[in-house]
């Protein structure tokens, strides 16, 4: 690890940083978010936070720019110790963030949404002035645009250069970009990536947070690479490569007790060419997928890559556009969730509580959910085995008719598992288990408890799916394993013969050159 | 700065007064506003008051008035809770008892003549359903289907159904209309055979138990059947409802088309129960609008729905009489007033039982 300063300094001895965070700490209830940060961006100098979701990117940016305090450790502004009780104080102080999703008012103008809320603004506005500023500054950045153009008209890329200008316009010497390429295309990157230079070239200091190495080795001069909430490398760009980025990125996951299956038998869930089309985009594109009976297969993956689609497209919740399903030999594909389960399908999606579970209604509803309901709805079945899942899965709950949005994450992951692995091992319980992020803001004990399950229905003869984030849960779980990257099977094969590189590389996206 | 602020803080131990307190609450309140507005007007609150708790509740006749308007008050506020608590707000149940009154009544003066009561009043009731469900379809197709908003159908479907109850009267000779009332139009009256029997010599009549048996077989719906099981998913998480393949659509378009049946019954029992004709003008009272008080009120409740109905139907009830009351000459519009008064307390004070209010101190002490 390249040794960070450990005060408000920086590279250069006697210039202080634009900004710095010295040992920050952010927690959350039951997640340490940062644990005792350093991080610093020299003026002119773009500096990259990169990381997995969840790795704690966007807690540290929000700390840089005043979002949230940190519970410990100090951020410093130019030297100087600063505490930025809101977003609006840090930008007074120069601090300006470019979120994900804009702020901006789609009714208003280009010109208007600049001058919003802008404490530095005269009462009366006058609109020549500001839209004569706002087309110097899109001049000066090379970020064109038609300050009377309405926002609800511009492309998502136009509005984009609409935030940046905003920060601009207010005075921001110091800017957050928080996974600015997300949303833009190949051509408006590239003009993004210009407009990075122009404003480096201005003594603008860029944070640039992102999880996409070959942007990150394009646009900047340092690294700080965070994985669990705690910062794993920092290194020059020039000195580093994707495979070492990557590397860093996904860790090498501490060996943890896994057990594998012993004897796979018959394939139950075989998933063929499968096309899912999502506003236009292919999300999910030509994926083959088999799990046999007695083995746990993961996916893994960044987020967005096509695992969600994939998901709802074998539970039958979305129609594929090209492809097929079969569980357990009978094709299901677009036929419906009914079908799916009565195919021998049981799904936990990852949104537990809205999709899995009813927040509404009682448990004891909600374990009638997926279940054969004739004219009249008869609960006392229902309640008993609410009763007898309080007990064996330890579920803390007022009782049995309490409604499911009052359990906490991992009591309500206990109740949707009860409910979906009901009779398994038998001819009417489920045959292919498919869970998605099965252990996701659960504590140890549930997390523990919850992997215990699923080796459980793998024992008991079930074919088990299981697509998450979280690569070390997918590595210690799964028997086999495929990285999704763009909604393709990027790497795949027993999870014993996959390296931790071959896999980095393959959530990167950059697996082909890895594998040449 | 001022060093203290208020602040809402969301309850987390609500407990199951909070939900009986907050109407009776807010009831207190609304009789308190409106005693500064009677003052004004020169009248004595209490007496007022007191005049009006006799009226309706305290003699025969006053209370068998106050139910009479509270039966199609019932069947409204079912119209309204059944919609409302899928978040589907069907606020034209006004119009639907038009189209259930104008349905009600052609069925009554087609077949019921010579029929057995309970066979014609069955028709009329019937018919008013299926009125009421065919001014809530419009409404319920688009919002199905395309995602238009129901807050505005209806209210302008609820337009369209009173000028086309009032054109029948009075602005042609239809079906509906008695050609024997040259002077005033009327309607036809429909004959004994369409009408609900009075109990003795009151004005009450056994569309009460009709209402009541409404109530029952709404509330076995919703808690024990599939469909009512449906409408519970969906009303609470339309993600939910995919996941377990219930159909969205369907059971948004069968819970506004049931809304709209209730809201028609209204209208028929009106028509069997009251008017024994189409009467624009008497039926043009609000019952309608007064079902979604009715059922905000009693939370959606179709129990507590009839106590809210019957109070208010009191209310409603005094109203009228007061006003003929000699000496204090009351405007009428004091029960529409306290009626208005007691929503607007009752969703206000639905943000305090949801939440705690505190005064916090403001100063720069950083919080620990």
């Amino acid at each position: 690890m390249t040794a960070s300063p450990a005060g408000p300094g920086s590279d250069h001895p006697g210039r202080p940083a634009a900004i710095a965070a010295v040992q920050v700490t952010k927690r959350f209830p039951g997640v340490l978010a940062n644990d005792k940060v350093d991080f610093h961006v020299d003026v002119g100098e773009v500096h990259t936070i990169l990381g997995e979701n969840g790795a704690g990117k966007s807690t540290l940016a929000a700390m840089l720019c005043g979002l949230y305090q940190p519970d410990e450790g100090q951020i410093f502004l130019s030297g100087a110790p600063v505490r930025l009780r809101s977003p609006r104080e840090g930008l007074a102080k120069g601090i300006g963030m470019v979120h994900q999703h804009f702020r901006l008012v789609e009714r208003f103008t280009v010109a208007e949404n600049v001058v919003l809320g802008d404490p530095q603004q005269a009462r009366f506005i006058k609109a020549t002035e500001v839209e004569a500023r706002v087309g110097e500054i899109g001049e000066r950045f090379g970020l064109p645009i038609n300050p009377r153009a309405r926002i609800a008209d511009l492309t998502v890329g136009q509005r984009q250069r609409v935030e940046i200008v905003k920060m601009l316009y207010r005075g921001a010497d110091v800017l957050l970009l928080d996974e600015p390429t997300a949303v833009l295309t190949p051509n408006e990157v590239d003009a993004l990536f210009q407009t990075v230079e122009a404003m480096t070239a201005e003594g603008k200091a860029i944070v640039f947070i992102s999880h996409k190495l070959g942007e990150v080795m394009a646009v900047s001069d340092r690294v700080t690479v965070m994985r669990a909430g705690a910062v794993t490398g920092e290194v020059a760009t020039a000195d580093t490569s994707q495979r070492h980025l990557a590397e860093l990125m996904v860790g090498r996951p501490v060996e943890v007790e896994t057990r594998r299956g012993q004897s796979p038998s018959d394939v139950a869930l075989s998933v063929q060419g499968l096309d899912v089309v999502e506003d236009g985009q292919k999300v999910v594109d030509g994926l083959d997928l088999e799990v046999r009976r007695g083995e746990i297969v993961g996916i893994a993956g960044v987020a967005g890559n096509g695992q969600r689609p994939l998901a709802r497209a074998i539970a039958g919740m979305i129609k594929p556009s090209a492809g097929s399903v079969s569980i357990c030999g009978k094709d299901v594909t677009a036929k419906g969730t009914k079908a799916a389960r009565k195919a021998g399908l049981a799904f936990v999606p990852e949104d537990r509580l809205g999709t899995g579970l009813v927040p509404g209604l009682s448990l004891t509803d909600n374990m009638l959910l997926t279940r054969k309901r004739g004219f009249f709805v008869n609960r006392s079945e229902a309640r008993a085995e609410v009763e007898t899942a309080i007990v064996d899965y330890e579920i803390k709950t007022p009782s049995t008719e309490a409604q499911a949005r009052l359990l906490s994450g991992g009591n309500s992951q206990k109740v949707l598992l009860a409910r979906e692995l009901a009779n398994l091992g038998t001819p009417d319980g489920p045959q292919v288990v498919v869970v998605s992020s099965p252990t996701r803001g659960l504590d140890i004990g549930a997390a523990e408890f919850v992997r215990g399950l699923l080796h459980e229905a793998r024992e008991r003869g079930a074919a088990v799916l299981i697509i998450s984030e979280d690569l070390e849960e997918v590595r210690s779980l799964s028997d086999r394993m495929a990285v999704l990257y763009r909604g393709r099977v990027a790497v795949e094969g027993p999870t014993d013969q996959l390296s931790i590189e071959q896999i980095g590389l393959a959530m990167a996206g950059v697996a082909e050159e890895g594998a040449a | 700065m001022i060093p203290f602020q208020f602040r809402l803080e969301r309850r987390l131990d609500r407990k199951w007064w909070h939900s009986v307190l907050t109407p009776l609450l807010s009831v207190l309140a609304a009789l308190a506003a409106g005693a500064v507005f009677l003052a004004i007007e020169g009248l004595n609150p209490i007496r007022v008051y007191l005049d009006l708790f006799e009226v309706s509740f305290t003699d025969k006749f006053g209370i068998t008035d106050s139910l009479t308007v509270a039966v199609p008050l019932i069947l409204t506020g079912l119209a309204a809770a059944v919609a409302f608590r899928m978040n589907l707000f069907n606020i034209g149940a006004e119009g639907q008892l038009y189209l259930g009154a104008i349905f009600g009544s052609w069925a009554g003066l087609q077949f019921a003549d010579g029929l057995p009561t309970i066979v014609g009043v069955g028709l009329v009731l019937l018919a008013g359903a299926v009125g009421g469900a065919f001014w809530a379809l419009p409404a319920a197709f688009f919002k199905a289907y395309f995602g238009t908003s129901e807050i505005i159908t209806t209210l302008m479907l609820t337009f369209i159904g009173l000028f086309f109850m009032r054109y029948l009267i009075f602005g042609s000779k239809s079906f509906w209309r008695d050609p024997d009332s040259a002077n005033f139009p009327q309607g036809k009256k429909v004959p004994e055979s369409a009408r609900f029997e009075l109990w003795g010599n009151t004005r009450l009549h056994w569309g009460l138990i009709f209402a009541l048996a409404v109530v029952v077989a709404v509330w076995v719906l919703i808690r024990y059947t599939s469909i009512g099981f449906d409408m519970n998913v969906v009303g609470s998480s339309h993600a939910s409802a995919q996941y377990a393949g219930i159909p969205v659509r369907r059971t948004v378009m069968f819970a506004l088309l049931m809304s709209g049946a209730l809201g028609g019954l209204a209208g028929a029992t009106e028509v069997a129960g009251r008017a024994y004709a189409l009467d624009p003008n008497g039926l043009q009272l609000g019952l309608g609008f007064t079902g979604i008080v009715v059922a905000s009120l009693a939370r959606y409740n179709p129990f507590a729905i009839v106590l809210v109905a019957v109070f208010l139907g009191g209310l409603r009830n005094a109203g009228i009489a007061l006003q003929g009351l000699p000496g204090e000459r009351v405007p009428v519009e004091v029960s529409l007033m306290l009626q208005g008064a007691i929503l607007l307390f009752a969703i206000g004070g639905e943000i305090f039982s949801h939440n705690r209010l505190s005064l916090v101190r403001t100063t720069k002490a950083v919080a620990t």
